[in-house]
């Protein structure tokens, strides 16, 4: 991992960020329809208005003026980190982010946790082990298939509504944040742990395994201490997948537990052609997918040295 | 928007389970009923109340949304009080005189009231709000329409405000009583937009909003103000009041029958029955005053430019029975374009809508020259099948009208005409709203006024002309009434001229009238003195928690 390395991936970085942000701009843009009456209808609301509401909201964007200046000013806002003003929420998009994006962030975070922490005990506990594993891999492919929604009701149904454990909706404290990990977790420890388990079953049947055991090792050590390694490089591949997973999974989670989130905020904003907001929720994904994506590149050559020599 | 789709796809399905459990859940909990009797009121308490609807803007000149109204109903008074469907009576104005021409209208303001800033309600605020609403670079998406004639405000003096109008305008009494013109403190109005607060002079004041999240209000211990009909005088009994957005209807549900939150706005039809059948839970209902949820039909474009395919179309769909049925009962089915509960409705112009007879409307295609009969059942005309287009806009779909379109598409094939459901992005279906390219388009409206049929059928209404005129109606003599009860200071008169456009525009065939909009709230039984005020909207002011 050479300098050289580092700042070919940071200008990757930049390289992606403003595709990210030139395709947000023309999505939006090409879609359908006159910006100015999506605005005013706020949210999709299909109303009509005022000719002088249109004109103000026209002139006031720079609506009327041809893609290219239009790109143009939108890049050159982006070049010096300003994302402008929200079209319809009245406050600077930075703010608008900044203000939501620490609820997801603790929700993606949690539940990228506690998918990795499930996976990794079911998947040392049942690799092996044909009666366990048929169990477990059952309960994972419903996991899997099983949508987002359902899964957030069904647990809300019976540990809030029910029993009482947890409450429905609000940001306050741990107790808050379970249903919610949980519901985003569930799935993608359901992937994550058939996964990891044909990686652990391939690495028991290697010829070290035998070696490690003749060493004394227990079964346990050999597979936490050994053979878990093995296990995790594909887990790694997956990660990107598995930011994809968590990125959509919030907006389902936010709907159903009602919280607010980045989310939320980014359906509003695609709804109500919210240009801006668009863009800025677009860059944080965008940025967060690449600097775990190098993070994770770095990562593969401490996992497994090997990757590291080959790439050199 | 993917998530989204599956969402509403699984909806139905999750719906079912969480109902059986919770169902389950309340029998086997329910409690004796504390006494029937109402009691006393008692001070103090903090309520929750869910609503499934966000706001860009806490804001009532700007916002259109109708949880902007219910919140802004608790913090803003209103200068008048729609005290019966055409009765209007004092609030912050203790009087008011109309001149002969009906352009200027003089308020006298209740002197010694105070905005929850400190500011001194006076004709100055007054101006100010007006002022704010009409300003295009406030960009209001309801109230500025429903003021639509407002020329100027005068400040006579500090308890004296007169208002011209650059027209005669009857409504306009009935718009200033809505929350969406509820009089704000002109120094909250001069802050800039991003700094917006909702400061009125109302029985509570706001205290934070967290976008996408709730609103907590305050009670304002030094409440004057109460409207001229209220049950009681002086501050409100709730010392805090939040109002919670949940989207999700099964979580809203679960949130109000497992006993975490006192009330909730929306409560869906099918539920409405388990709720009611339990006594730890009240519910509230209200018929909701406007245009009805109705298909347009759309008379400049394709075959419902036809009268004949018009009428065949009101004939061949058994609304009552579908309403009925997706419903669970709940919601009435519509027998005109306005709601029973509108003033100046006219029941007698229910006649004028063709009632249910798939054979009259086989008849009355035959007679427009769909004689033939494709492959599939539907008729032909010149080789060309009788086809409808209906676009559909998930993103405003509500209350199961998918489900509802659905069925009325399976009732018109019966009788051979084919409805299309295109679904479109915002931006493709606000086009073709614009053009016009459609034959089959559906709304609700909700108004205190019967001058809504004027915003929906007067043929200056349109959509580009920003009206709500999605039939394109353009009849000289509709036109004349709807000007002419818009205009008039005569109540008789604005009465006659409502009575024949409600049986104009069924006679014509300009809509089939679907469903009656109906606001059901859901409370916990300790949830006392909730109660709807003619615009359908709940209020806040008179309720209290038992204990």
């Amino acid at each position: 991992m050479t300098t050289r390395w580092w700042l070919r991936r940071a200008g990757l970085g930049v390289l992606v960020v403003w595709g990210a942000a030139t395709l947000s701009f023309l999505g939006l843009h090409l879609l359908k329809g006159d910006p100015a009456r999506i605005i005013a209808g706020g949210g999709g609301a299909v109303s009509g208005q005022s000719q002088q509401i249109l004109d103000q909201i026209n002139a006031q964007y720079g609506f009327r003026q041809p893609l290219v200046v239009q790109y143009g000013r939108f890049l050159g806002e982006l070049v010096t980190g300003d994302l402008g003003m929200s079209y319809q929420l009245n406050q600077r998009v930075t703010s608008v982010i900044s203000d939501q994006l620490w609820s997801t962030v603790v929700l993606a975070l949690g539940a990228a946790v506690l998918g990795f922490v499930l996976s990794l005990v079911l998947a040392v506990a049942t690799a092996g082990r044909p009666r366990a594993r048929s169990l477990s891999s059952t309960v994972e492919l419903v996991l899997v298939s099983t949508p987002g929604f359902f899964v957030g009701i069904l647990l809300l149904t019976v540990f809030s509504f029910r029993l009482g454990w947890f409450p429905v909706f609000g940001d306050d404290g741990i107790g808050s944040l379970v249903l919610p990990w949980l519901t985003l977790a569930l799935p993608i420890a359901g992937t994550l742990s058939l996964v990891m388990r044909e990686g652990l079953e391939r690495a028991l049947e290697q010829p070290f395994a035998l070696t490690v055991r003749a060493r004394g090792a227990s079964a346990t050590r050999l597979r936490l201490r050994h053979a878990v390694r093995h296990a995790l490089l594909p887990v790694l591949t997956l990660s990107g997948w598995m930011l994809g997973a968590l990125l959509g999974g919030v907006v389902v989670v936010e709907t159903v537990f009602a919280r607010a989130g980045i989310g939320q905020v980014a359906v509003t904003a695609v709804n109500g052609r919210d240009l801006p907001v668009v863009t800025g929720v677009v860059l944080v994904a965008t940025i967060a997918f690449v600097v775990i994506n190098t993070g994770l590149d770095a990562l593969y050559r401490v996992v497994d040295p090997r990757l590291g020599s080959v790439a050199q | 928007m993917s998530a989204r789709t599956r969402l509403s796809r699984l909806a139905a399905v999750a719906t079912g389970l969480v109902l059986l459990a919770t169902t389950a859940a309340c029998s086997s909990s329910s409690a004796p009923s504390g006494g029937s009797g109402d009691g006393s009121p008692v001070s103090g308490g903090e309520v929750t109340y869910l609503v499934d609807q966000t706001q860009l803007t806490l804001d009532p000149g700007v916002s259109p949304a109708t949880v902007t109204g219910l919140v802004g109903r608790t913090i803003f008074d209103s200068l008048v009080v729609q005290s019966g469907p055409t009765e209007f009576k004092p609030w912050l104005a203790t009087r008011w005189e109309i001149s002969a021409d009906g352009r200027e209208y003089t308020f006298d303001l209740k002197p010694g009231v105070t905005f929850t800033d400190g500011t001194p309600f006076d004709a100055n605020a007054v101006k100010a709000t007006f002022e704010h609403i009409v300003n295009p670079a406030s960009k209001s998406q309801y109230a500025a329409s429903l003021i639509a004639p407002f020329e100027s405000a005068t400040v006579v003096n500090d308890s004296i405000v007169k208002i011209t109008l650059t027209q005669p305008f009857r409504p306009f009494l009935q718009a200033l009583s809505t929350p969406y013109l509820g009089i704000q403190s002109p120094k909250a109005l001069a802050l800039p937009a991003s700094d917006y607060r909702p400061i009125g002079t109302g029985p509570f004041s706001f205290v934070s909003w967290e976008q996408q999240k709730d609103i907590t209000l305050t009670r304002n211990p030094a409440y004057t103000s109460a409207p001229s009909n209220a049950s009681h005088t002086g501050p409100a009994y709730l010392q805090t009041l939040r109002f919670n957005y949940v989207p999700e209807d099964a979580t809203r549900y679960g949130a109000l029958t497992s006993g975490q939150v006192q009330g909730t706005a929306s409560v869906p039809p099918n539920r409405v029955g388990s709720l009611q059948s339990n006594d730890r839970f009240r519910v509230l209902k209200t018929e909701l005053p406007g245009v009805n949820y109705n298909l347009f039909l759309n008379v400049k474009n394709g075959p419902t430019s036809d009268p004949l395919v018009r009428r065949a179309v009101q004939s061949a769909i058994d609304i009552p029975a579908l309403v009925r049925t997706v419903y669970a009962g709940q919601y009435a089915a519509a027998r005109s374009s306005l709601s029973p509960t509108t003033p100046d409705y006219d029941a007698a112009a229910e006649s004028a809508l063709p009632a249910y007879d798939p054979e009259k409307a086989k008849a009355l295609l035959s007679q427009a020259g769909w004689t033939d009969t494709d492959a599939d059942g539907y008729r032909t005309r010149d080789g060309r099948e009788l086809t409808l287009t209906w676009p559909f806009l998930a993103l405003i779909n509500r209350d199961q009208r998918d489900v509802l379109g659905q069925a009325i598409q399976a009732e018109a094939k019966k009788v051979g005409i084919r409805i299309d459901r295109p679904n479109l992005d915002a931006g493709t279906y606000g086009n073709a709203v614009l053009k016009g390219d459609y034959n089959i388009l559906d709304s609700s409206n909700a108004r205190a006024d019967a001058d809504i049929l004027r915003f929906s059928f007067a043929s200056d209404q349109t959509f580009p002309q920003g009206g709500a005129n999605v039939a394109q109606s353009s009849s000289p003599e509709l036109d004349g009434w709807l000007h002419e009860a818009a205009r008039t200071t005569d109540a008789a008169v604005a009465a006659r001229d409502y009575a024949l456009a409600q049986a104009d525009v069924l006679r014509n065939g300009y809509l089939l009238p679907g469903y009656v909009m109906t606001s059901f709230v859901g409370t916990s039984s300790a949830l006392r003195g909730v109660a709807f005020d003619v615009q359908g909207i709940a209020q806040f002011y008179g309720a209290w928690l038992a204990t």
